[in-house]
């Protein structure tokens, strides 16, 4: 009879972990397609399969969180202006279906702060003010949540860098955002394999630009 | 038992082995057989598809068996699905997207319309243009000035529009009627609207043929929306030649609030740049404003916004029958406004949008013509109600009323004359969709006066037709009436609302780079109120004889611009042509060119932006053809108001600086006017015995302002 017991609760459990499994091996292998990623379709691709999974995981937060980074920077190689629009109102669109799911989550109102300087490059005379103000907001709301997180500080260093001095920005305050950039990272350690990770190189070549 | 146990567990262990393995294929393609790269094919509740290739094909296996949905869906595409039996093998599955409803694909209304907005792609403006046309020193309606169909006026303020004069064009704020929007009149002085350009986030100014939505105005609406919650607290400061001001607006999750005062004073800027005109008291002006908002939900908003001005002035008017030229007649005004108003939206069931709005406005002006002493008073209490509903994808209903109590006083010396009006009306528009690419918005509105005694039924109708990605045709037709200028009904009984008709086809072109634009139209006038001398002067009682007027307006409107072709180089070409003539005058049957109506209109806007030096640099010309006046020496049928004054030019420049002061972002700003000294002149006062004249043109020869525009709380906080 235990003998009977443990298999049945062998098979139950086994049941589960067939389902955790299933995601992990799922998300891991879209993370491996992610960061081999080299051209728009590439990222398009990735973005593609973590929808498949987030419109089947509706508790799950991550896959959307990846569809939103994926389409994110699939917009990079879109020219066509309405085209690129369309692209970045959709990653918002998933970043706050990750939101809803995991409400206050610093790597998410990251993202949604890097979508919004995203826009800018769209119409930058006419939308540079208005989203210039709500995307540092939001990178000061990530900050907030959780100060360890390294990633805020790459996208302000990254928008300091870009933002001529005559208004407010400039390599020296690039510089001065992105070695607290880096120095988070360098003790930044994801809770699993699977949460957000990425930003780290960009964040070193960036400093290193600064210091020229 | 042993091995039946095994293959027991075995099965147990592995429920989910299956030998069933579909192989799913096909090609995605959009309306026009063209390949849909990067679509997402996926099993509805599996992690199993992929993505579509640059030829619109896609391949996947699943081990999924049974009745499934396949997805289709791709950004700008509506998705697709299809119901599948899987049972092994191959299957093959093709979809046809349809694109989804945007700007470049779906006709929009554009008719007698010019819309700033950020929201949209496919406007001719952005609230942005308004703020840094030249010649508009950050006043509406100065920028209003530069589009085809409006006039150009400087000895009176108000948008003239079409060969309409100012009370036809009316301003509305969330719906609410502004009643006083320019600072009150002064005898050949044109006067600032009283709002700040920045505190809308959408302007629709209408050129005819408007929505059922508004009315009470025959030629022109001006449609502004407010500023929703500000991305965050900031603070401003504004150092100008002609006074200060400064405020801050605190943002908290939901909410805001906001102070702002303002304070003119004309005085050294007068000192320094010689006036026209002979100044007693120059104009000083103090405002303040509160600005409230709270989300009430997701999709819900409450506004509140109250504006209080107080301005005073007076100056001397030579005396013109004075022939030793000793006297002069003395003006002194002094004005207390106050506009206050409540509104709120809220969408309900995504499919449904409620606006509700009420305001409450006061004007007080004390005149001081001598040897008189004049006083007027205009309370406005407005409610206004709307619903509308989506319909389908596009499709749209809207229906509203709305209610305005309107006492008035004036009090000549000490003789009063008081007046109330009520005013209500009921308005239904549906906007129909017959396909993405036509149009149609009908709708009535029905009108009550009280002071009339009369009601009104006026049709609207106005259709569009999509011709390709970037162009469209635009027909509109409709009756606009206007309750007659209250200071007539005070005096008079009249029992016609003033009619205007408006037949308008107008072809545009916009895409990212140039827009262009040609509008026709024909105004046909009807029982305009006539009076027994033509108005010259805004506090001179003048009776009305009776509502038996008539006239029309015609005319070609051509608008081009181009934001892309030269570098860092934006500007806009506007002309138009118009033929008015009105019968206002009770004792000429013939119908006359009014006098604030020029033939021939243009306007050159240009601005160019130099980012090494962090500035821009625009300038705007302005030319009008000459105005007919009054000359009281030409008073029969043949030759009255046939004199033309000389035509009008204005060649006015600005720079703008962008900068940091202890870094807060600033903006340096010049605005010269009429910086080539042109001598205009708008019209002609006579003596009484008609042998002499003194010229009426600007207040100055040049206009100079230099302000300095501080924002605090920009992105300092990096630590």
């Amino acid at each position: 009879m235990k003998k009977y017991l443990v298999l049945l609760l062998f098979i139950t459990t086994s049941g589960f972990a067939q389902e955790n499994k299933k995601f992990e091996k799922a998300m891991e292998k879209n993370l491996t397609l992610l960061k081999d990623a080299k051209t728009g379709d590439d990222y398009t691709n990735a973005a593609n399969a973590f929808e498949r999974i987030a419109k089947a995981e509706t508790k799950e937060w991550l896959p959307s969180y990846y569809e939103a980074f994926a389409l994110i920077l699939s917009a990079n190689d879109v020219s066509d202006a309405a085209k690129k629009d369309a692209v970045l109102d959709k990653a918002m669109e998933v970043a706050k279906a990750a939101e809803a799911i995991s409400p206050d989550n610093s790597e998410i109102v990251t993202l949604q702060s890097w979508i919004t300087s995203m826009k800018i490059s769209v119409d930058p005379m006419n939308r540079g003010q208005k989203l210039g103000m709500e995307a540092s907001v939001l990178t000061s709301r990530a900050i907030e949540l959780d100060p360890e997180n390294p990633r805020p500080y790459l996208l302000q260093g990254t928008g300091l860098f870009y933002t001529p001095e005559q208004f407010g920005g400039g390599k020296d305050k690039a510089q001065k955002v992105l070695e607290k950039a880096v120095e988070k990272f360098n003790s930044f350690k994801p809770k699993n394999k699977l949460m957000p990770n990425w930003g780290k190189e960009r964040a070193m070549s960036l400093l290193e630009e600064c210091k020229k | 038992m042993r091995p039946i146990l095994n293959l027991f567990s075995l099965l147990i262990l592995f429920p989910v082995i299956s030998f069933c393995q579909t192989t799913i294929s096909g090609r995605i393609t959009d309306a026009k057989n063209q390949p849909v790269a990067g679509a997402n094919v996926t099993i509805k509740d599996s992690y199993d598809g992929a993505s579509a290739d640059a030829n619109g094909a896609y391949k996947f296996s699943t081990s999924d068996e049974g009745d499934v949905i396949i997805v289709a869906s791709m950004v700008g595409f509506t998705s697709a699905e299809k119901r599948l039996h899987l049972s092994g093998g191959e299957v093959v599955v093709n979809f046809n997207l349809k694109e989804a409803s945007n700007e470049l694909n779906t006709v929009t209304i554009t008719a007698g319309v010019f819309e700033a907005s950020d929201e949209k792609k496919m406007v001719i403006l952005s609230p942005l243009d308004i703020v840094t046309t030249a010649s508009a020193v950050g006043d509406i309606y100065g920028a209003l000035q530069t589009l085809p169909g409006a006039q150009p006026t400087q000895e009176q303020e108000g948008l003239f529009v079409r060969g309409g004069d100012a009370s036809e064009a009316k301003t509305l704020i969330d719906g609410m009627l502004v009643a006083n929007p320019y600072f009150s009149s002064v005898p050949d002085v044109p006067q600032r609207g009283r709002f700040s350009p920045f505190l809308f986030k959408g302007t629709n100014f209408s050129t005819g043929g408007y929505s059922a939505q508004y009315g009470q105005a025959m030629s022109s609406v001006l449609v502004l929306e407010s500023e929703d919650l500000p991305p965050r607290s900031m603070g401003n400061i504004a150092l100008m030649t002609v006074g200060g001001g400064g405020g801050y607006t605190k943002r908290w999750e939901n909410t805001s609030l906001g102070a702002n005062a303002t304070y003119i004073n004309l005085t050294p800027y007068f000192a320094m740049n010689k006036q026209n005109r002979d100044w007693d008291a120059p104009p000083q002006s103090f405002s303040g404003s509160l600005v409230f908002r709270q989300k009430t939900s997701e999709t819900g908003m409450l506004k509140a916004f109250m504006n209080y001005q107080y301005s005073d002035l007076s100056l001397n008017y030579p005396n013109i029958d004075d022939v030793t030229n000793n006297s002069k007649m003395h003006f002194g005004l002094n004005n207390y406004n106050i506009f206050s108003m409540l509104s709120y939206k809220e969408v309900l069931d995504k499919k449904w949008t409620l606006n509700l709005a009420g305001s409450y406005s006061k004007d007080l002006s004390r005149v001081r013509p001598s040897p008189q002493s004049l006083v007027f008073s205009n309370q406005l209490w407005q409610a206004r109600g709307s619903v509308s509903h989506t319909l389908g994808e596009l499709s749209v209903i809207r229906a509203g009323a709305e209610v305005q109590y309107n006492p008035f006083s004036n009090l000549y010396n000490n003789h009063r004359l008081d007046s109330t009006e009520l005013y209500s009306a009921v308005f239904l528009e549906g906007d129909a969709y017959i396909t993405r690419k036509l149009v149609a918005r009908a709708g009535l509105r029905v009108e009550n006066s009280y002071l009339l005694r009369a009601s009104n039924i006026a049709p609207r109708l106005s259709v569009a037709y999509k011709l390709g990605k970037y162009d469209q045709l635009n027909f509109a037709y409709g009756d606009f009436y206007q309750t007659p200028d209250r200071n007539y009904l005070i005096q008079t009984n009249l029992d016609h609302f003033e009619k205007a008709t408006h037949y308008i086809l107008n072809y545009q072109y916009v895409d990212e780079k140039r827009t262009f634009r040609i509008e026709g139209y024909y105004k046909l006038y009807q029982n305009l109120v006539r009076t027994s001398n033509p108005v010259s002067n805004p506090y001179q009682p003048v009776l009305a004889e009776d509502s038996k007027g008539k006239g029309y307006a015609r005319g070609v409107d051509v608008f081009w611009r181009d934001k892309k072709t030269l570098k860092y180089t934006d500007y806009w070409i506007s002309y138009s042509y118009i033929d008015a003539k009105r019968s206002t005058l009770y004792y000429y049957s013939e119908e006359l060119q009014p006098t604030f109506t020029s033939n021939h209109i243009v306007n050159v806007v240009w601005k160019r932006w130099f980012p090494k030096l962090r500035s821009s640099f625009g300038f705007t010309y302005a030319y009008a053809s000459g105005r007919p006046y009054f000359n009281p020496n030409k008073v029969d049928e043949s030759n009255i108001l046939s004199d033309r004054t000389r035509d009008y030019h204005n060649l006015s420049i600005t720079a703008n600086y962008l900068t940091t002061i202890y870094k807060y972002f600033t903006v340096v700003s010049l605005t010269v006017g009429n910086v080539a000294g042109f001598d205009n002149v708008f019209t002609y006062n006579y003596s009484s015995d008609g042998l002499r004249r003194n010229a009426i043109g600007p207040t100055s020869k040049r206009t100079i302002f230099l302000g300095v525009f501080i924002n605090i709380g920009r992105d300092d906080d990096t630590e």
